[in-house]
């Protein structure tokens, strides 16, 4: 795998979407790894007694995925210094979501890279935006 | 205007400490483990190699992992209804309901397996907000994480959205 750095990078630039679907097994075993116990996760019948339409992907394995997304593409020479997310709507197993980044500013000299996120349901709308902070190698300072 | 959601022995408690500091041991097992269930099989975080020719002084975990450790073992009794854990640090609301809103972080130094990490947790905003099904708390805990050498290497606020 080849590194990225910070000469290879424009503004504006975008990220190679990432896709991923979490089955209910994954569910269990995000709850699982993560010690949450949250009803919303794993019980449908009680995810619809508090309004949900099916069983919600958690949160933090959405921000998860994210980093995943970042540091996938930063590289193993790469560092995420920040990253933030707002989860906006919720997102349901078994369906098909998508990561997107583009580039928005560069500190060349510090090899420092800013990125707009988003998590995108199936239908396109943006279920949760963010930003990140991501260095690469090749800063001339 | 609806009644407040947020009672004032709770407004009291912004700034607070509201759990730690804990000081928990960063463990290979564990971070693998949140890896396979996020589906981040990035080698820094299996592979002893990969992670040194990476800049790692060891195997790293995965960046939001750290919040994931640090939480403490508790018997079954202490669930609600909704399958969270009843919270002795939790601030009182008049809710019934807890989302999880979103997470901001600063990543400002390595964690590797190993590491014994301190975690403090303030309650750093609580705000009552119009939403369009109605009156919610918004409400941000910000946690610091600190290494065994007392280099702080994370900072997190998680917003929860109450109602």
């Amino acid at each position: 795998m080849s590194q990225i750095t910070i000469a290879d990078v424009s503004v504006g630039d975008t990220l190679p979407v990432m896709e991923k679907a979490a089955t209910e097994a994954q569910l269990f075993l995000y709850s699982a790894a993560s010690h949450n116990p949250h009803r919303i996760h794993y019980d449908r019948e009680y995810a619809g007694v508090e309004g949900h339409a099916d069983l919600l992907v958690h949160g933090p394995l959405q921000g998860s995925w994210l980093t995943q997304f970042l540091t996938d593409w930063a590289g193993p020479g790469g560092r995420l210094l920040n990253v933030n997310w707002q989860n906006r709507a919720s997102a349901y197993p078994n369906e098909v979501v998508t990561f997107h980044g583009t580039v928005t500013a560069i500190d060349p000299d510090n090899g420092i890279v800013d990125l707009d996120v988003e998590e995108r349901s199936p239908d396109g709308r943006v279920i949760m935006p963010g930003t990140a902070r991501v260095s690469l190698p090749g800063g001339a300072a | 205007m609806s009644t407040s959601l947020i009672p004032q022995e709770s407004l009291d408690r912004i700034g607070a400490v509201l759990a730690g500091p804990i000081t928990v041991t960063i463990e290979q097992r564990e971070a693998q483990r949140y890896a396979y269930a996020v589906g981040d099989e990035n080698p820094v975080y299996f592979d002893e190699a990969a992670a040194q020719a990476a800049g790692y002084r060891t195997l790293t975990v995965p960046p939001t992992f750290v919040t994931h450790a640090l939480v403490q073992p508790k018997s079954a009794e202490e669930l609600r209804t909704d399958g969270l854990y009843r919270d002795g640090t939790g601030v009182r609301l008049e809710v019934s309901r807890m989302m999880f809103g979103g997470e901001e972080w600063d990543f400002l130094a390595p964690v590797c397996v190993g590491d014994q990490i301190t975690a403090t947790t303030r309650l750093a905003a609580l705000d009552q907000k119009e939403g369009s099904k109605g009156p919610f708390v918004r409400q941000v805990r910000e946690t610091t994480y600190v290494n065994q050498d007392g280099v702080e290497v994370a900072r997190s606020r998680q917003i929860g959205i109450a109602r």
